[in-house]
């Protein structure tokens, strides 16, 4: 595997304080926090700060790291020699809560089993079962609808047969739940970490996302559409059809006198659930363009004939 | 090549998890999170420890809580105002794609 350079990570020098190295964690923690960072790859990255920030800030850790990586850069092809943690002793505070399910190969071949067998307990029972992993997976409504199958593309570090760290792509074919909404989370048990004995792998968390739709958007349980009229149909009143994203066809009856910006909700057609959802159709009304010698002569008609303001009080 | 299995996943609807679960998914202990159901930061049905249960957004909710707490070594209290924060700003966010913005 490659060797990590933790303090390159934390951009600070090896003989940087504590202090040093919280300031330094706190600035790169800002910056590429995954809920506001704009930067690329901020998700991998604070992943890695948040690596070195554990063992860094953590004396035990940080000096049991220097002593066996004195003379090793990042990159570097490294394997710790058999027993290397022998005459250090751990008091355990260091393997706090903090996140190690997620850090890479490198940290958990030094520091990953340390724990292991010297703190039985809790913790203990916890690593014996693989971690638990999330990731984000984008799906298209029309598909999160059916309930479709969904070939999902994960990005995930391995060890390769050389022993080098690669980031892999594992591909996973995953029966989408019908009626899945925005930010719910799928599991899917057994797909995380290995875990220390058979049946102890830990469960992968998906958590949906939709991709932008040009014609539907899925609000809480609600399908929310625009429904586009033309001006007869507004007027006068029409029975029209909305295609919803499975392709099925539903007719809805527009009422006479109906005003785009207006709403037409039709109950229990949106996401399927129990409850299912409401279909909220967004009224526009379109205006055919005044194109041709007869279109110009039917608006000059309705001008001449309709005693219409829209800017007079009380819009006519 | 042959086609690959089909993975059935299950979705997390209502309150669904379990304390022991919650823990797993956010590398927590059951201390932390008791903690933050006595302090109202995370709020599951249930009498006691055997009987919460926990949604999505529980899950969700715990994991920015506890990244912010570590991160920053934020009060528990700021880290959760945080996580509101952030949660209004996934609202504004949706509603702004909804837009069309």
């Amino acid at each position: 595997m490659e060797f990590k350079d933790y303090y390159q990570t934390l951009e600070v020098p090896r003989d940087a304080g504590a202090d040093q190295i919280k300031k330094a964690y706190r600035r790169l923690a800002r910056k590429y926090h995954p809920d506001v960072s704009k930067e690329p790859n901020a998700e991998l990255r604070m992943k890695e700060i948040n690596e070195a920030n554990a063992v860094l800030s953590d004396p035990e850790k940080r000096a049991a790291y220097d002593a066996l990586g004195a003379g090793h850069a990042a990159g570097e092809q490294f394997r710790p020699p058999p027993g290397w943690d022998a005459g250090f002793e751990f008091s355990g505070d260091g393997f706090r809560d903090d996140g190690g399910a997620d850090f890479s190969d490198f940290f958990s071949e030094l520091f990953g089993r340390m724990g292991a067998g010297r703190h039985p307990g809790e913790r203990h029972g916890r690593r014996a079962r693989g971690g638990d992993h999330h990731a984000k997976i984008l799906l298209d409504i029309e598909d999160a609808w059916r309930g479709a199958p969904q070939r999902i593309e994960l990005r995930v570090p391995k060890v390769d047969a050389q022993g080098r760290v690669a980031l892999e792509t594992r591909t996973l074919d995953v029966q989408i739940p019908t009626g899945v909404r925005e930010g719910q989370l799928i599991r899917l048990a057994g797909q995380g970490s290995p875990g220390a004995e058979p049946g102890a792998a830990g469960d992968l968390y998906l958590e949906v996302h939709f991709k932008p739709n040009p014609r539907y958007r899925i609000d809480g349980r609600d399908l929310v559409m625009e429904l586009p009229l033309s001006p007869w149909e507004a007027a006068l009143g029409a029975v029209v059809a909305v295609v919803l994203p499975d392709g099925s066809s539903l007719k809805v009856r527009i009422r006479p006198g109906a005003q785009g910006g207006g709403q037409l909700v039709v109950r229990g057609r949106g996401v399927p659930g129990d409850p299912p959802g409401d279909l909220v159709a967004n009224l526009r009304v379109v205006l055919p363009p005044a194109d041709t010698p007869r279109a110009k002569e039917l608006y000059e008609s309705m001008a001449r004939d309709l005693a219409f303001d829209p800017r007079a009080p009380g819009g006519a | 090549m042959p086609a690959p299995n089909v993975i059935t996943g299950t979705l997390l609807e209502g309150q669904c998890l379990t304390l022991e679960q919650l823990c797993g998914a956010c590398t927590v202990s059951a201390e932390w999170v008791s903690i933050h159901v006595r302090e109202g930061r995370l709020q599951p049905p249930g009498e006691g420890p055997a009987q919460w249960r926990f949604s999505s957004r529980d899950l969700w909710r715990a994991r920015r809580i506890r990244q912010l707490e570590v991160a920053f070594d934020a009060e528990p209290e700021l880290a959760a105002l945080f996580a509101d924060l952030l949660e209004e700003v996934d609202r504004l966010r949706a509603r702004l794609g909804a837009s069309g913005l």
